[in-house]
């Protein structure tokens, strides 16, 4: 059921003001969403300082620094620092995205960083994606058969491998679905962008033989049709892909299946 | 209102459904093809309403009251109320749920019925009694 307003347990308030680094002449202000679950406190929003000559250029190596350098109470999820494991994800300057790929130097100012919006909040800025996870298990992310195994590999033409791409590039790093406000309001029963994106391309993978079978599980009016073409998605996804377009495919597909 | 809970073991389940699936396709098509044309007869009722701006009820009656243009009119009311009832559905999905979104639900239509009976009987009024 909808919640219009946020309970009052859970509404951020001003939180401490950390010292600056001494002897720095480049620094840079970052506020950091704060939240610990054994404490029953409100979440607050720390204000951090930043020496940029001690520092990388990216956020998550600010992140880091403070982490390292001033409070390392701060709980962040992080692994590749290159876009690969989507771990960093995170709500930067009200822009979902990987902190580990977006450079300081993109925004002036201070920098505000978020949990992914909409998602519970297990400490600081790590969300839970127990529910993200089980909407990609949902779709049924691997190949599935009717035909004899074949004693090699399943093979594929050049051309339906190409299919594939702008599809399987998704690192699962959820900036997606947690910016869509169609998942904001049925986070459980829409699967959302990155699951539907994921569906489309075991859709189209032209070694699958389930695609009826598939496309019977995906007709819903909340699991899919609850994509109204808001685009969020494909204007924040760090790694360039477009998931709006795959859900409409979909849409095209179901369509294309009553007309025959 | 009690509303269903929903586990991860039915979020992770592929056959788990939440609405009408077999339906779902048929709505989505039919509120796009009603959208389309809304955009046409649209069109044309603000053709009509421009037309007949600064001029009195007589001359309304007259326009109006052509056959041609009544049937237009009556089709396109008749598309406007399905193409509401659609919307509002996927607005009371997302508040409501089991015997009361199956209650809101009969209200729509019933308010879209009537709505359109009254507006389509409006116009026939006009057709054949002016």
């Amino acid at each position: 059921m909808a919640e219009l307003t946020l309970r009052k347990a859970d509404q951020p308030q001003k939180g401490k003001t950390w010292p600056k680094p001494q002897g720095a002449t480049r620094l840079r202000e970052f506020h950091i969403y704060r939240y610990d679950p054994d404490k029953a406190e409100n979440p607050r929003i720390d204000t951090y300082f930043v020496d940029l000559d001690d520092c990388g250029p990216m956020i998550l190596d600010g992140l880091l620094y403070i982490k390292n350098k001033v409070d390392p109470t701060l709980t962040l999820r992080r692994s590749c620092r290159e876009g690969i494991c989507g771990s960093c994800s995170m709500n930067i300057n009200g822009l979902n995205t990987l902190a580990c790929t977006k450079g300081m130097d993109d925004s002036t100012g201070t920098i505000k960083i978020y949990p992914l919006p909409h998602m519970p909040v297990v400490k600081d800025l790590v969300p839970d994606l127990t529910t993200f996870y089980a909407q990609h298990r949902a779709i049924e992310p691997w190949l599935k058969t009717t035909s004899p195994t074949p004693e090699k590999e399943w093979t594929q033409s050049v051309e339906n491998r190409a299919k594939l791409d702008g599809l399987y590039e998704c690192i699962l790093c959820a900036c997606c679905s947690t910016s869509c406000p169609s998942y904001w309001w049925n986070g459980e029963k829409y699967l959302g962008p990155a699951a539907l994106l994921q569906a489309y391309r075991w859709l189209i993978d032209s070694r699958d033989e389930t695609t009826a079978e598939r496309l019977d599980n995906l007709e819903d009016p909340f699991k899919l049709y609850r994509c109204h073409t808001i685009m969020n998605c494909a204007k924040v996804c760090p790694k360039g892909l477009n998931p709006a377009k795959a859900i409409a495919q979909i849409k095209k597909m179901m369509v294309e299946r009553k007309a025959a | 209102m009690r509303e269903t809970i929903i586990t991860r073991d039915m979020v992770a389940n592929p056959k788990t459904h939440y609405g009408d699936a077999k339906a779902s396709t048929r709505h989505f098509v039919t509120q796009r093809v009603t959208g389309l044309v809304n955009v046409v007869f649209l069109g044309f009722l603000l053709f009509i309403v421009v037309r007949l701006a600064g001029q009195d009820r007589a001359d309304m009656v007259a326009v109006i009251g052509n056959p041609i243009v009544g049937i237009i009119f009556s089709v396109l009311i008749a598309v406007v109320a399905v193409h509401m009832r659609n919307g509002m559905r996927d607005t009371l999905e997302d508040y409501f749920s089991g015997r009361m979104y199956r209650l809101v639900m009969l209200l729509n239509t019933l308010f879209c019925l009537i709505v359109g009976f009254v507006a389509i009987g409006s116009v026939l009024k006009i057709v054949f009694w002016g």
